[in-house]
């Protein structure tokens, strides 16, 4: 991307984040979101953040599928959320994950039990 | 609401409650405190994953002035570095910020009587935390001496603590090599902000079905993959809940 196309993203979630969180201080005395509606937008960002960590997790640089042992990011990404779901603690589960992460990263260069090493 | 609605354009109607109360300011300010440390450091994860995501210092110091949205510009850092077009980040971004759709929601009806410009702003610098932290404090929406203080006690910190936090991650990260992929600590934060969001047995299933749709349809021209994913996730939760809502209701 351009350096311009870069700026008008970002003026763009400037726009993404006054339209989703001004709106109802704007015009919250004159509508109510019906009960539904508010179960519905509750899903939709979990599904959107799901959406973007699992091409994350196992796609490697090409798009091809990783799902074994030799991908550094999806098992780190699992001792990661195994953490966060034991301590619920996000600062201390982005430092073991990123620690996870460097250390299966690093591993197979110095043991080349787990396939292409060495 | 006990607020008489005024008509439109009439000038707004200056509340007496409303008047600067230092007191109220630092107890927001107390109350938010403790909290202004995890929020830095969520900032410099943010800022670090910008830089490490391919920005320049300088974008990622504007991204972080103007979007002030931790989730939202950490979605769209791989839509950058594929090429998506603006549209699809603009979507994204709404679809991951939707959840302050609802938190505005609640919060508004506290401050409907403010100038439009006032309610504008502090809409734009409200974050998940002051809002939680405001809402538990006067669960009513009834006006209340020192109200808007404490709000501001609460977010003006909030907006700073996660500024500097952002400023010092952009900075720090730029000075660290590429081959330590520290752009992966901003992936780990998006897993930490969706599991909390997993609020009951369809949420999980929604979450699943988007991750493996996603995976399965990334290869769609203009990161459609990604839009199909979240709407297929959120109707299969929807399906979800509503299949079971009849099961217990028998």
């Amino acid at each position: 991307m351009a350096d311009w196309e870069i700026w008008i993203v970002i003026l763009v979630l400037g726009v993404a984040t006054a339209c989703t969180r001004s709106t109802f201080w704007l015009i919250g005395h004159r509508v109510t979101i019906p009960p539904r509606v508010q179960e519905m937008l509750r899903y939709a960002p979990a599904c959107a953040l799901a959406a973007i960590v699992g091409p994350d997790l196992v796609l490697g640089q090409q798009g091809e599928l990783q799902l074994g042992l030799d991908n550094p990011k999806l098992l780190g990404g699992l001792a990661a959320l195994g953490y966060y779901l034991w301590r619920r603690n996000m600062l201390q589960t982005i430092v073991f994950g990123m620690l996870a992460f460097t250390v299966l990263r690093l591993w197979p260069a110095y043991w080349p039990v787990f396939g292409h090493g060495a | 609401m006990s607020l008489p609605h005024r008509a439109m354009g009439a000038p707004p109607i200056p509340h007496e409650f409303d008047r600067p109360d230092p007191s109220a300011f630092r107890a927001g300010l107390q109350t938010g405190l403790p909290t202004l440390f995890g929020i830095g450091a969520w900032g410099m994860v943010v800022g670090v994953a910008m830089v490490k995501g391919g920005l320049t210092v300088w974008q990622a110091a504007g991204m972080t002035l103007v979007a002030f949205a931790g989730s939202a510009q950490l979605a769209s850092l791989p839509l950058i570095a594929a090429g998506a077009p603006v549209w699809v980040i603009f979507a994204t971004a709404l679809v991951v910020n939707l959840r302050f759709v609802i938190f505005s929601a609640l919060l508004g009806p506290h401050f409907a009587h403010l100038p439009l410009r006032q309610r504008f702003y502090l809409g734009y610098i409200s974050g998940d935390i002051s809002i939680a932290l405001f809402l538990r404090h006067y669960p009513q929406s009834t006006p209340a001496p020192g109200k808007l203080s404490f709000l501001k006690g609460l977010m003006y910190p909030n907006w700073c603590a996660w500024q500097i936090g952002s400023l010092i991650g952009v900075f720090l990260g730029s000075a660290v090599p590429a081959e330590w992929q520290l752009g992966f600590a901003g992936t780990l934060a998006i897993l930490c902000i969706m599991v909390p969001l997993i609020i009951n047995k369809p949420a999980l299933v929604g979450v699943l079905v988007a991750g493996v749709v996603a995976v399965l349809a990334h290869a769609l021209p203009y990161k459609l993959g990604l839009l199909v994913a979240v709407l297929l996730g959120m109707g299969t939760a929807m399906v979800c809940e509503e299949t079971s809502n009849k099961v217990r209701r028998g």
